[in-house]
């Protein structure tokens, strides 16, 4: 019972975005023997999923959604080093980063708790990155997909150059690539041939897994 | 920017080739004012010593990564920081421009509103965490903000160059980044006390916040609305609605008029300017361009003050879209508005390139 009621308010304090709560019941959790794994799946990322069932609701917005994702981040922490290595990752690999002269990663925090609730191994470059990193990464990496993220109408165009990229190189048949943030569009995804555009971190993740599931 | 071929460093940091493109530009595409460049964001953090990052071809940005006000102890450093509001940053690119732009006959000064700014200073996380763990902190920063340095900026600016309207930018405060009641906790209140300050020492400052960007049609709501209208009402201090950067072309624009009937039944002149979706002008198709602007003009036209404004327009949106919705305004838009658009003829203008333009009229930037 008390382990249950454990996972319970560590579920809430993720939901309502108390990242010190968060951590602080995560370590809680870990010292009340119950298995890292369970701690995962019945306290973290239960969390995130009601949070996105609360934006698809209208009752979310995102802030709710990033002190959310910062609270995941946290309790994930604590958890993850003492996940054995087939726990993590089941849905996939995803690289995601904020492409070349863009700053912004409010967008990328959110997609990040997003897919690693989803299941998914997330590899994070970071924001400003340039082009060839990107390219460097999928072939070091191997990932299933390559996320990608931009804010600014001047940098979203980045986007299509990466694409180019890939196919100079002989690895756009290796991985599907998912683009999303503010300027973007479904119309400028499939022009640039992408294989999805994420409308919002939520999206983001549904497409990921519909990705998977093509695969 | 892209349009008149200039590189980023010679459109944010020389000013006559950002004016010259500006109007060029404007009078190229047949705006009926001309498009003053600017990012608006940046320019106090800028100066206040904030990190940024400069691209070839992008609007500088903020380095989120390494934010101005990391810690709550960096505000009190900032406090006692010695601001030249004449030369620091690009303050003196901003006051020529500003002289400049007046000469075309653009004659209000810009500025980064409080909450747009306190997100550059301190990143949306952090801030968002502030307001609901350490709102005393988070009151702090919005007040520093407005009276250390947007009140002295905006004045400086109304005493350079005249201007008596300054316009806040403030695309952070947006449905649905936050929810309508944040906005009114952390948004309004300093919003107002800038309106009211500055309104002390001549200059008239409306924040532009508010803006409601739905994504999701699913979660289109009709009352949070209305809501974020109350918050632009209040951000700007008259009936005035900026329909900026949402999914105008989808929502019910019908939602809007209920909202502003209780001022037209008052009697009172309603502004709004409406956005064509940047993301549908990039896309078009032409058709879908046309319509969006003739049901603003149908809706709106005849009884508020209207008019139509594009911005954020992606880099590679073709020339076509934009001479077409151009040509949409000036054919819909007639006086006196039509009773029936239907019936008015819309021909597709067939316009030379930007290059041929400017060879046309002997213009070079």
């Amino acid at each position: 019972m008390t382990n249950s009621k454990t996972l319970e308010d560590l579920k809430i304090a993720v939901l309502e975005g108390d990242d010190d709560l968060a951590k602080d019941l995560a370590e809680k959790s870990i010292k009340e023997g119950i298995k890292p794994i369970k701690v995962m799946n019945e306290g973290i990322i239960p969390g995130i999923v009601e949070a996105g069932d609360l934006w698809k609701k209208n009752e979310y917005f995102h802030t709710d959604i990033i002190l959310c994702a910062e609270a995941f981040r946290l309790a994930m922490e604590i958890v993850e080093p003492k996940l054995s290595s087939g726990d993590l990752g089941a849905a996939g690999t995803v690289i995601i980063g904020t492409v070349a002269g863009d700053m912004h990663n409010l967008g990328k925090i959110m997609v990040k708790a997003t897919l690693r609730g989803g299941g998914f191994k997330v590899i994070d470059l970071g924001e400003d990155v340039p082009n060839e990193t990107f390219i460097e990464k999928v072939k070091e990496i191997k990932p299933n997909i390559l996320g990608l993220g931009c804010y600014m109408t001047t940098t979203m165009l980045e986007m299509k150059k990466i694409l180019s990229l890939l196919q100079k190189e002989g690895l756009r048949n290796d991985v599907k690539v998912l683009v999303g943030g503010v300027p973007t569009t479904q119309e400028f995804a499939d022009e640039i041939g992408a294989d999805a555009w994420g409308k919002d971190a939520f999206d983001a993740v549904e497409k990921a897994k519909i990705i998977m599931e093509g695969n | 920017m892209m349009l008149a071929g200039l590189s980023a460093k010679d459109y944010y940091f020389k000013v006559k080739p950002n004016c010259e493109a500006g109007a060029q530009v404007s009078g190229y595409y047949g705006f009926d004012s001309v498009s003053f460049g600017l990012d608006a964001y940046n320019i106090e953090i800028e100066a206040l010593g904030g990190k940024m990052i400069y691209g070839d071809k992008s609007m500088p940005t903020i380095d989120f990564r390494d934010p101005l006000i990391k810690k709550p102890e960096d505000l009190d450093k900032l406090r006692k920081k010695e601001v030249d509001w004449y030369n620091d940053g690009r303050f003196p690119f901003v006051l020529e421009s500003l002289d400049i732009n007046l000469e075309y006959g653009f004659g209000t000064s810009i500025f980064c509103s409080p909450f747009s700014m306190a997100v550059g200073m301190r990143g949306f996380p952090k801030l968002i965490r502030d307001h609901r763990k350490n709102p005393k902190f988070a009151h702090e920063l919005y007040t520093f903000i407005v009276d250390d340095v947007l009140l002295p900026w905006v004045k400086v600016q109304n005493k350079s160059s005249g201007n008596i309207m300054a316009i806040g930018a403030d695309a952070w405060a947006c449905i649905p980044n936050l929810s309508v009641k944040e906005m009114f906790d952390w948004v309004v209140p300093y919003n107002k006390r800038l309106t009211d300050k500055a309104k002390k020492k001549g200059v008239l400052a409306m924040n532009v916040s508010g803006d409601y960007c739905e994504e999701r049609m699913e979660r289109y709501n009709k009352e949070v609305l209305h809501g974020s209208f109350d918050v632009e009402i209040e951000s700007q201090g008259a009936p005035s609605l900026f329909l900026a950067m949402g999914r105008w072309q989808d929502y019910p624009l019908e939602d809007v008029r209920e909202y502003t009937a209780k001022f037209r039944d008052e009697g009172k002149n309603v502004i709004v300017t409406a956005g064509v979706n940047a993301r549908l002008l990039r896309d078009g198709p032409i058709e879908k361009i046309v319509d969006n602007i003739k049901r603003f003009i149908d809706t709106f036209g005849r009884d508020h003050d209207l008019s139509i404004f594009f911005a954020n327009i992606p880099a590679d949106t073709p020339s076509d879209h934009i001479h077409a919705a151009v040509a949409a305004v000036h054919t819909y838009g007639q006086l006196p508005i039509a009773e029936n658009l239907d019936e008015i003829d819309f021909k597709l203008p067939k316009k030379k390139s930007f290059n041929e333009w400017q060879k046309e009229h002997n213009l070079t930037i």
